[in-house]
């Protein structure tokens, strides 16, 4: 009878276990334009959504959120519920782009604070880099984000790492930095300082 | 179990700490609330939904998208009396002593034990469904005690049919499958009862100036949340019916335009404009108004236009944490 009992448990349980795999150190692809060089391993998380999701301390305490190539007309989170989603378009201004972010990362009513936005490079392509403060709803937990990104051939590159402000923060930032520096973005078409759409016509 | 959900919503970073608000909220609660004062706790949540609810134990929160959206004192009031018009037939009692809702509210506080803060206590709030009746009788008592209040009773009826006008705007939005009113009596049998309810009540004060000058300083951050939703035709019937009550603010202007340059569909970026020229010519005009009216003018190719929106951006907010990303669309776009 007992058996009987446990196997419901015991399938609830196989059902919870998310499917994690290890990224390991060196040059790692991440889908088909984008390379990154890890000097460390990284846990990566099985998920549905637009973005790699990978995380050192285990989810919810830090997260890694990596877009390879998103195109124009893509949400950027997985679509649920009836909410208008946050759309990238390839025409979007790098503040346009973090505001995305913004709003995704305020969707559950998290308060969001940018405290920096500033031209940068990533992958080999001039894009963004930005930072923020975060206060998670679900538990008052206050985090600090960090984001680079740039579009490339009309799609998305990017990297958003957000970890609680206090210990974790601060213990995997340089790692997310070493990556963002060691990243290349492939298949780059001639980049112009005033993109073409600029031009007075 | 609610005292400890109570102390956890004291301690939560979304709590407004303004004592100046909250006395003024808690003072409207209070003249509501007669003799039953001294039970009710009023407590401001930062979050960008329309609500208030009020638990068994007098904890009571508002939340800053319904401070938002109340255009007076006796709009919040109509809400409030509500609440406290299902507190005062002990209505949440009543439904937890259901043994179906009894199961119902385990899994709530069992939810909230999990989430904690105030994420839990907004499922509470939405969590306990009353019935139909004992919503329209909540209504008759919040109606009730607006007027012993000396509030204008009619302006219950307008809440609920602005509420309408901001579901109706959601694309495919039906606001009889909207789960608010879901739960509530439809929404043009409750106005008309309500509306009804005001004509045997007449007189009374909407306190609409007092009500903007105690929240004029929080109006920013209110609309900034409202912007960060994401719903933009939810957030165009808001902002406008915001500016027919107030055209002269240029914060609703101007977070109207944010969103229609935001969305970026056909005309958005001609929208978008007005809404910023006609922002900066409002006093005190939010300096974002500039690099809104830059990025405009730069997607419509007027770079001179653009340049100049830019740089007086910049000038109005030299330390704004995207000036640097400001300074280099500058540079982009040359000198």
């Amino acid at each position: 009878m007992k058996k009987y009992l446990l196997l419901p448990f015991v399938l609830w349980l196989a059902g919870c276990v998310t499917p994690v795999m290890t990224m390991q150190s060196g040059e790692q692809p991440v889908g088909d334009r984008l390379v990154i060089a890890l000097d460390g391993s990284w846990n990566r998380i099985k998920t549905t959504g637009p973005a790699q999701q990978w995380t050192m301390e285990g989810l919810p305490i830090d997260d890694l959120m990596i877009y390879s190539g998103l195109k124009d007309g893509e949400a950027i989170h997985a679509i649920s519920g009836s909410a208008k989603p946050f759309v990238f378009h390839s025409v979007m201004l790098p503040d346009e782009i973090i505001s995305l972010f913004e709003g995704m990362l305020t969707r559950d009513g998290s308060t969001f604070q940018l405290t920096k936005s500033e031209p940068a490079t990533f992958g080999g392509v001039k894009g963004y880099h930005f930072e923020f403060k975060l206060v998670r709803k679900v538990d008052s937990v206050e985090l600090t984000g960090l984001g680079y990104g740039a579009v490339s051939n009309g799609e998305l590159f990017s990297v958003v790492y957000v970890a609680p402000r206090i210990t974790f923060f601060a213990r995997h930032q340089g790692r997310v930095e070493n990556m963002v520096r060691g990243a290349q973005i492939k298949g780059i078409q001639p980049a112009t300082v005033v993109p073409a759409s600029l031009s007075p016509s | 179990m609610m005292d400890r959900e109570e102390t956890r919503l004291r301690r939560s970073p979304f709590l407004i700490k303004d004592p100046g608000l909250h006395d003024y909220v808690q003072g409207i609660a209070c003249r509501l609330g007669g003799d039953h004062c001294p039970d009710i706790r009023v407590y401001l949540v930062h979050t960008p939904y329309f609500n208030a609810s009020m638990a068994p134990n007098g904890m009571m929160q508002v939340w800053s998208g319904l401070m938002l959206r109340a255009d007076n004192e006796a709009q919040l009031a109509a809400v409030l009396g509500h609440e406290i018009g299902h507190y005062l037939a002990r209505h949440s009692v009543d439904r937890l002593r259901d043994a179906k809702t009894r199961t119902a509210f385990a899994s709530i506080f069992s939810a909230f034990g999990l989430v904690g803060g105030v994420v839990g206590l907004g499922v509470l709030g939405a969590g306990i469904t009353y019935t139909q009746n004992q919503e329209r009788e909540a209504d008759r008592m919040g109606a009730l005690l607006m007027h012993k209040a000396g509030y204008d009773t009619a302006e219950s009826a307008k809440v609920w049919s602005d509420l309408l006008l901001e579901l109706e705007a959601k694309p495919g939005g039906d606001p009889s499958k909207n789960s608010f009113f879901a739960s509530h009596p439809p929404a043009e049998e409750r106005q008309q009862a309500l509306m009804q309810l005001a004509q045997s009540m007449p007189g009374g004060t909407t306190s609409a100036v007092e009500w903007r000058e105690k929240t004029s300083a929080f109006r920013r951050e209110w609309l900034q949340d409202e912007l960060k939703r994401g719903q933009s035709e939810e957030s165009i019937a808001l902002l406008t019916r915001k500016i027919a009550v107030e055209p002269e603010q240029p914060d609703y202007l101007y977070i109207r335009g944010e969103v229609h340059r935001l969305r970026a569909a056909a005309g958005d970026y001609d929208a978008a404009l007005a809404d910023y020229q006609a922002a900066a010519l409002g006093a005190g005009a939010p300096p974002e108004v500039w690099r809104g009216m830059g990025t405009v003018y730069r997607a419509r190719h007027e770079i001179p236009e653009a340049r100049a929106s830019y740089r007086s951006y910049v000038e109005a907010a030299p330390r704004a944490p995207d000036v640097p990303m400001i300074k280099s669309y500058l540079e982009e776009l040359g000198q």
